[in-house]
């Protein structure tokens, strides 16, 4: 189906702060502002494959970014070694750039190791300590062996696809390879808003197909940095990881 | 004006009862808006909604194929070749098949824990 409301697309209302991802309108060049405080992204190189207007492409409602993550067993975490193994992949801003980046990644089920992908937001980095994600929380469900390639591409395909229907409080999804299972978690905004994480919580268990009796936890991130505190015997200022 | 006029004889609309103990028992499409979401209301306007099937049939366009500019090369991770779909994804995935069925290859999409 193809987008039937391109007509209305400048009626979108709702603040649009620039480096929380934005939607984007086809009228529009993708603004520059982001650039600033995103060191990590190298937009200008990717500003080719940032561009939907391709014929025959279609646009997503924002820009997104993968990332992929990968901790050396025995290394231990930190805020800095977590910053510095965690890469971005590249940036698509179509259905067609999403497929190009996603057909050349292995599938989570085939990733060794204590790894994660990420799928953010352009604009927003897959940390508690982004602006986005400061206040925010995520759902995560986890999953027996077997199960991650599946669950993370249809979890992926309803976030770009826009299923979530909760505004702009979406800010990215996570797969996470570990030792005896596999994790998947969406990222939202604001974790005391009720509403939304009963929407996204509904989506899920639509969209997910999971196994019967799954259970679905939600974490507020900062509930999730005492934990990582207290497991690691840390106090850190900055709350970080 | 026609002169001929009939009457057809009125009838209860048709109607049947499905009893569903589960919401996994609800019809794919069941209660959805154009785009294949379930909610009616879109907070933040209008947005550009795409349902599962159309994003993945869009996997086989032309310029989905090639691999991006500047991949990044992290073996074990990204590759230059497509790698191979996983066919049972794109099969239907419904939400009303758990009918216990094990789809071939390593992700088995019916498998259910006991």
């Amino acid at each position: 189906m193809n987008n039937k409301f391109d007509a209305l697309k400048d009626d979108d209302s709702g603040d649009h702060e620039q480096d929380q991802g934005s939607p984007k309108d086809s009228e529009k060049e993708k603004p520059e502002e982001d650039d600033k405080e995103q060191n990590i992204i190298k937009k200008k190189k990717y500003k080719k494959t940032t561009d939907p207007d391709g014929p025959g492409e279609h646009p997503l409602q924002y820009n997104y970014t993968f990332w992929y993550s990968r901790r050396t067993p025995g290394r231990p975490a930190s805020t800095q070694s977590y910053e510095q193994n965690i890469k971005q992949i590249g940036s698509f801003a179509s259905v067609e750039q999403f497929w190009r980046f996603y057909s050349h990644m292995i599938r989570p089920g085939d990733l060794t190791g204590h790894s994660d992908f990420h799928l953010f937001k352009e604009g927003i980095k897959p940390m508690w300590e982004d602006d986005a994600n400061k206040m925010g929380g995520k759902w995560i469900i986890r999953l027996r062996k077997g199960l991650a390639s599946r669950c993370w591409e249809n979890l992926i395909l309803a976030m770009l696809g826009e299923q979530f229907m909760v505004g702009e409080e979406i800010c990215g999804a996570v797969v996470s390879v570990r030792f005896q299972e596999d994790i998947i978690s969406i990222w939202n905004k604001t974790a005391s808003d009720q509403a939304t994480t009963a929407r996204i919580r509904d989506t899920l268990r639509r969209v997910l197909n999971l196994p019967p009796n799954t259970i679905m936890e939600y974490k507020t991130h900062t509930d999730s940095i005492k934990a990582w505190e207290d497991f690691h015997g840390l106090v850190n200022a900055s709350g970080g990881r | 004006m026609s002169t001929s006029r009939q009457l057809s004889e009125s009838r209860a609309i048709p109607t049947r009862t499905v009893l569903i103990n589960d919401t996994t028992q609800l019809p794919h499409d069941y209660c959805t808006t154009p785009g294949g979401t379930l909610f009616s209301t879109t907070p933040g306007g209008t947005r550009i909604i795409y349902d599962r099937k159309f994003l993945l049939d869009r996997r086989n366009s032309p310029i989905a194929q090639t691999p991006p500019a500047h991949l990044p090369v992290i073996p074990g991770v990204t590759s230059q070749h497509i790698l191979s779909e996983n066919k049972k994804n794109e099969a239907n995935n419904h939400i009303n098949n758990h009918d216990g069925k094990p789809t071939t290859g390593d992700d088995s999409q019916f498998e259910m824990d006991i």
